[in-house]
C-alpha cells in the first residue's frame, strides 16, 4: 500500500474495498514496525479512495494506531472521508475511540506540531462541546486561530459570513499529545516539547539527529514550547550542555512561548547565560526576516570540527554517485555524464542562476552530500513530482527537498547492501549558493561535476 | 526511466494475433461455433489453454469439459469470444512476473475473475453484445504493460512513491505523455478488438470519460469492478491494489446498484 512521509507526517493511501480479507496483505508487521520505528509525527490513514470498509477491514490501522500511541505517543487518525464515512466509524468505535478523525488532510495538518503554516484562520463545530473546547485549545495552542461556533446554526451564519482559511466539522479529536516532534522552516530546524520537561528529555530528544543537523549547516534551533506546563532542573541542565555544545558551531538555540508561572524563573536566568534566546510567539522569530537570517546564517570561524573524508566513505563514493545521478535521471529522464571527479574544497565556476540542497547521513559513517543544480534541472526534475512546469520558487525547494530525500533513500537502500547502515537527516534547500559555500568554507570533499543535456550539475560528497 | 522510444518499441513488438486466432474469433464473429470450434483446435496452446480456464472453479461447470465444440457451445458465442481474447492477452504476459508478485496462474484467475463478474454486470445491465462482453479481456493489459515497461525499475518507483503517492499511470503520463490506457488502445488496435472496446477501456480510467453515455456507464462499471477485484488478497499480495489510481468520485453514482450485483453488505 502507498504511504508518503510528508513534513513528519506519515499518511498511508489503501484503495478500495475494505473488508478485512485482505487485511493481512495490506499492513504487514514490517510495515507496522518500519512505521513505528521512524517515529514520525502523525500516522494518517487517508480514506479517500476507499469506497467500502467494515471493522475487519479497519483493523490493522487501528492495530497500527494502538502500537504507535503505547510506543511513542504519535498522533493517529484517520482522513479525507465523507459525512457517511465519518458517522460509520463513530458507529464502529463508539466506546473505544482512541484515534482522531479529520475530515481533510488539510484539517489534520493544523493539528500537527510540524505543519509550517501557522496563524490559520479556522472555523470550527461540533456537536460535543468538550470536543469543541479541545480542538479550539490545540489549535491555539499550534499557532492558529480559531473561531468557534456553539451551534449548528451559528455554524452556518458564520460561513455564510465569514472568511476563513479552513472550516472544521465532521472531525473528531482523539488522544493528541505528542512526543519531541520535528520540522524544518526555511533554515531553521523547530522542536516541539510539551507537559513537563524532566529527565525524560534526554531519552525523547535525538541528540544524534540534532548534531548532524549541525553538521549539515543548520545553525538555529527553536525549541516550540508553547505548550510545556513546566520544566525541572534536569531538563534545565539538558538544554544548557546542548546550547554550549551548539556554541561550537555557532548555533542559536531558542525558547518560544515558554511559561515560567511553573518553573523557577532564575532558570530562565541560567538558560539565558548558556546562549538560550526566548521569544514569546513564534512570529518574532519566523515573521522577522532579518532577525531568522541573522540567527540562522552560518559562520565560517566558529565550525570547528574541520573533519576529513576517510577510506570508507571513497570505497563508497560509486553508491553516493549512483544514488544521486540514477535519481536525477529517473526524474529527469536523462542521461548524465561524468564531467570531472576531484578532492578539494567546493568549488563552483559559475554561482548565478543555481540553487542548492544538502541532506546528512550518519550511523555507520556520517558526512553530507551537497547538490548544486542549474535552477533549470532543477525545474525539470521536479515535475515528475509536481505533475506540471512551474516557476514557484518556493514550491521548487520544497520539491527539490522531495528530490533530496529520494537521492538519500537510494543511497541508505545501496549502503545497506554493503552491510553499511545509515539514517539520513531532514533535507536543507539554498536558493542561491551563497550560504551553501558559507558551510562548506575549508572542508575537503569529493566533488563530482556532470552534466545532464549539457545542463551542468554538481555533486560534492564532505564531512 | 522510461522514454517514448521505449514504449513504441514495446508496441512495436506486439505480435499480431496467430492466424488460427484470427479464424476463431472471425468464425465467432460470424457466430458459427463449430467453424470456430475447428479453428481453436489446430492451436494446441489455445485448446490447452480454453480447457484449463473453462474448467477452473470461478466457471462453475459440475462436469469437466475438454472438448473444444462443447466448451463453445456451453459458453455461447459472446463468452466465447471473451475467452479466446483473454487467450491472446495471456500470449504477452511474461514468463516471470518482477513487478508484481503474479504468475501464470494467477494472471489467468484474475482474468476469469474479471470476466465472470463483468458477466454479472452485463446480465444486471441487460446487454448482449459480443464486443461489449469481451471488452473486458483487454482491462488486464494495464498490468501487463506496466510489468513490461517498470520491472527494470521497480527501485526508481519506490524510492519516488515513499516521498508522493503517485501511481504508475501518472508517471507514465507525466514521463513520456502517454498513459497505461492509451498503451491498451494501441493493443486493441493492432488486434482489431473493435472500437467499442478501446472506448469502454479509456472511459475505465477513470480518467477521460466518454461523451458517449453508454459507454461512459459502462466505463465506471468496470472502473468499479476493476478495484472491487484488485482489493482480493491475492491481488492486493500481488501489489496490484495501487499500481493504478482509484477514481471513486468518476463510480460513486453506481455504488449501491454495485453493491447489489456484488452482494456486497
Amino acid at each position: 500500500m502507498r504511504s508518503v512521509t510528508k513534513n513528519g507526517v506519515r499518511i498511508f493511501f489503501p484503495q478500495g474495498f475494505l473488508d478485512g480479507t485482505a487485511a493481512e496483505e495490506l499492513l504487514s508487521i514490517d510495515d507496522v514496525n518500519r512505521t513505528v520505528k521512524s517515529n514520525p509525527s502523525m500516522i494518517l490513514v487517508s480514506l479517500k479512495k476507499v469506497i467500502f470498509f467494515n471493522t475487519n477491514g479497519l483493523e490493522p490501522f487501528i492495530k497500527l494506531f494502538k502500537i504507535a500511541r503505547k510506543e511513542n505517543h504519535t498522533a493517529v487518525g484517520f482522513c479525507d472521508y465523507d459525512l457517511k464515512k465519518y458517522n460509520t466509524i463513530l458507529k464502529f468505535y463508539k466506546d473505544d475511540l482512541m484515534f482522531s478523525l479529520f475530515k481533510t488532510e488539510k484539517i489534520a495538518q493544523l493539528f500537527a506540531t510540524n505543519y509550517d503554516n501557522k496563524n490559520i484562520n479556522v472555523l470550527l463545530y461540533n456537536e460535543d462541546k468538550s470536543q469543541r473546547t479541545a480542538m479550539a485549545m490545540e489549535l491555539h495552542d499550534n499557532g492558529h486561530t480559531p473561531i468557534v461556533a456553539q451551534s449548528e446554526k451559528e455554524f452556518q451564519e458564520k460561513i455564510d459570513s465569514g472568511t476563513f482559511d479552513t472550516i472544521i466539522e465532521t472531525t473528531y479529536l482523539g488522544q493528541i499529545e505528542q512526543n519531541v516532534a520535528t520540522r524544518v522552516t526555511g533554515n531553521a530546524i523547530i522542536y516541539t516539547v510539551n507537559a513537563f520537561l524532566d529527565a525524560e528529555i534526554g531519552e525523547s530528544f535525538n541528540i544524534d539527529y540534532h548534531f548532524h543537523s549541525l553538521n549539515v549547516g543548520f545553525r538555529l534551533f527553536i525549541f516550540d514550547a508553547s505548550k510545556v506546563v513546566s520544566m525541572n532542573v534536569h531538563a534545565m541542565n539538558f538544554f544548557s550542555k546542548l546550547a554550549s555544545s551548539g556554541a561550537e558551531y555557532n548555533a542559536n538555540i531558542c525558547f518560544v512561548g515558554m511559561s515560567f508561572e511553573k518553573t523557577q524563573n532564575e532558570f530562565k536566568n541560567t538558560l539565558e547565560d548558556a546562549g538560550i534566546i526566548f521569544f514569546e510567539q513564534m512570529d518574532d522569530i519566523l515573521k522577522n526576516k532579518d532577525m531568522l537570517s541573522e540567527l540562522g546564517s552560518s559562520s565560517i570561524a566558529n565550525i570547528k570540527q574541520k573533519r576529513v573524508i576517510n577510506k570508507v566513505m571513497i570505497n563508497e563514493l560509486p553508491n553516493f554517485v549512483n544514488a544521486t545521478v540514477a535519481t536525477i535521471e529517473m526524474m529527469t529522464n536523462s542521461t548524465a555524464v561524468k564531467d570531472a571527479i576531484q578532492v578539494n574544497e567546493l568549488s563552483i565556476k559559475n554561482t548565478e542562476g543555481m540553487i542548492a540542497s544538502s541532506i546528512g547521513f550518519y550511523g555507520d559513517m556520517d558526512g553530507m552530500i551537497l547538490l548544486v543544480f542549474p535552477v533549470e534541472i532543477a525545474k525539470k526534475a521536479c515535475e515528475l513530482l509536481i505533475g506540471e512546469s512551474t516557476e514557484d520558487a518556493e514550491l521548487i525547494l520544497d520539491t527539490l527537498a522531495e528530490l533530496v530525500n529520494i537521492v538519500g533513500g537510494k543511497l541508505t537502500t545501496l549502503l545497506s547492501d554493503h552491510d553499511i547502515n545509515v539514517n539520513i537527516t531532514l533535507p536543507r534547500t539554498y536558493p542561491n549558493v551563497s550560504s551553501l559555500l558559507d558551510i562548506v568554507k575549508g572542508k575537503k570533499g569529493v566533488q563530482v561535476d556532470l552534466s545532464f543535456d549539457d545542463d551542468k550539475f554538481l555533486f560534492f560528497l564532505t564531512r | 526511466m522510461i522514454t517514448i522510444e521505449q514504449i513504441n518499441t514495446y508496441i512495436t513488438k506486439i505480435p499480431p494475433a496467430p492466424d488460427a486466432l484470427k479464424k476463431t474469433l472471425l468464425h465467432l464473429n460470424n457466430e458459427n461455433l463449430s467453424r470456430a470450434a475447428s479453428a481453436a483446435q489446430e492451436d494446441n496452446a489455445l485448446s490447452s489453454y480454453l480447457k484449463t480456464l473453462v474448467n477452473s472453479p470461478i466457471y462453475g461447470f459440475s462436469n469437466v469439459i475438454s472438448d473444444i465444440p462443447q466448451m463453445f457451445g456451453v459458453l455461447g458465442v459472446p463468452r466465447s469470444q471473451q475467452v479466446v481474447y483473454n487467450y491472446m492477452l495471456s500470449l504477452l504476459s511474461p514468463d516471470k512476473w518482477k513487478l508484481f508478485k503474479l504468475n501464470k496462474t494467477t494472471f489467468h484467475n484474475l482474468q476469469s475473475d474479471l470476466s465472470v463478474h463483468w458477466q454479472k454486470i452485463l446480465t444486471h445491465l441487460k446487454i448482449i453484445d459480443p464486443h461489449i462482453q469481451s471488452s473486458i479481456s483487454l482491462l488486464p493489459a494495464t498490468i501487463i504493460v506496466s510489468e513490461a515497461l517498470f520491472c527494470e525499475n521497480i527501485e526508481d518507483v519506490n524510492q519516488l512513491r515513499s516521498v508522493n503517492p503517485i501511481d504508475l499511470n501518472s508517471i507514465l503520463q507525466r514521463l513520456c505523455n502517454v498513459n497505461l490506457f492509451d498503451l491498451c488502445q494501441m493493443i486493441a488496435e493492432k488486434w482489431d478488438m473493435g472500437v467499442s472496446t478501446s472506448q469502454i477501456i479509456q472511459a475505465s480510467s477513470g480518467l477521460k470519460p466518454s461523451e458517449n453515455k453508454n459507454i461512459n456507464i459502462l466505463g465506471k462499471w468496470m472502473h468499479l469492478l476493476l478495484f472491487y477485484i484488485l482489493s482480493k488478497p491475492k491481488y492486493v499480495e500481488a501489489g496490484l491494489n495501487d499500481f493504478i489510481d482509484f477514481q471513486i468520485d468518476y463510480v460513486e453514482d453506481i455504488y449501491d446498484d454495485f453493491s447489489k450485483v456484488m452482494d456486497i453488505s
